[in-house]
């Protein structure tokens, strides 16, 4: 009986020494665990003020871009306009180009002024799905080349100063192609 | 972690100390029983049971205290002020990539108009080219619709509507050459 009560009371006093030992560890470390808590605390708020700041940034952001894109939405839109209009007038041209030679050359077959006017048109599509700028270029010298070509036949022919039956310098121009 | 770890362990160690305790009486219960006592056995056998039963009632019990814990301070967090800032702020980042792909598709989506706008013209002009030397071809052969069979002039005619309407330029252009040759 007495051993069983020693062996309760070792266990207790056991105990009493852990607790202790505890209260001391935690007496002694007190001032490092509040500052510790006090960091974490500051550290929080400091991530905050920061996720804040960062959001706030973003809305600005994004609305800058909102109004950015939807500008140059617009100017491209009016751009594209502008090359649908480019494109019919030069449409046009080409058609004119054709009457006026066949107006010079009143006995020109008609597949011959339909080829003229095709590899005008070919030109032009060549220059306008031209991917860089500098090919875009060379079509487009290419282009104005053929057409004045064109124009100096008709002119030569209407003026008299030509006697061929057909605009040969424009037929040699698609023939080289 | 929700819970301190050593109350956890206490905790264990307390169920299977139950545990072992209601094992025990059961065997004690057991043993009574053996040596024929009455009485004794059955009240046993209602204390071991009573204890094993405890003993899980306790994990159970601090199992559910350790997830309803765990749920409070999940939720809690979700509900934080850091948190939500950083959901803000994700939600805002993901409007603004969604704003740079609308630009690219809305860029994208014009510029396939504007070409369908092209194709469609140069189509008509090409309509209009081919249908001038398809009448150019009709007069010449009306033309020289005196000096060809009615077979031939109605085939060389079919033929030319026939590549009029298929849009056939080659086609054509052979074909004029043909009627030119013929005169």
């Amino acid at each position: 009986m007495m051993t069983l009560k020693n062996r309760v009371l070792a266990l207790l006093n056991i105990f009493h020494t852990i607790k202790d030992e505890n209260l001391h560890w935690r007496t002694a470390n007190q001032d490092q665990q509040a500052q510790l808590k006090h960091r974490r605390v500051l550290a929080e708020k400091t991530l905050e003020a920061e996720l804040k700041r960062k959001s706030v940034q973003l809305t600005h952001e994004i609305t800058l871009l909102r109004t950015k894109n939807e500008t140059e939405l617009a100017m491209f839109k009016t751009r594209c306009k502008q090359d649908i209009k480019d494109y019919k007038q030069y449409l046009a041209a080409l058609d004119q180009l054709k009457r006026s030679i066949q107006a010079s050359y009143t006995h020109l077959p008609e597949a011959v002024a339909f080829t003229i006017h095709h590899h005008a048109k070919h030109l032009l599509n060549q220059m306008w799905e031209a991917e860089d700028f500098e090919q875009k270029m060379h079509h487009e010298i290419q282009l104005i080349n053929f057409m004045t070509t064109v124009h100096e036949d008709a002119r030569l022919h209407l003026d008299g100063a030509s006697t061929e039956k057909l605009p040969e310098r424009t037929l040699s121009l698609i023939q080289r192609k | 972690m929700p819970l301190k770890t050593p109350f956890a362990i206490l905790i264990v160690r307390i169920a299977l100390l139950l545990l072992l305790a209601a094992f025990a009486v059961l065997t004690s219960a057991d043993l009574l029983l053996w040596l024929a006592i009455p009485g004794l056995p059955g009240l046993m056998t209602q204390l071991g049971l009573a204890t094993l039963l405890s003993a899980f009632a306790l994990l159970l019990i601090t199992g559910l205290l350790l997830i309803s814990k765990l749920i409070v301070t999940a939720c809690l967090d979700y509900f934080s002020t850091r948190q939500r800032l950083q959901r803000r702020l994700l939600f805002s980042q993901a409007k603004q990539e969604q704003f740079k792909q609308l630009f690219y598709f809305k860029k994208l989506q014009i510029n396939y108009f504007n070409e369908v706008k092209r194709k469609r013209l140069l189509m008509t002009n090409n309509r209009q080219q081919l249908q001038a030397l398809s009448h150019a071809i009709d007069k010449d052969l009306l033309m020289i619709k005196p000096q060809l069979s009615k077979t031939t002039y109605l085939q060389l005619q079919q033929e030319n509507t026939r590549y009029r309407n298929q849009q056939d330029i080659e086609a054509l252009l052979t074909l004029q050459q043909k009627i030119a040759t013929l005169v």
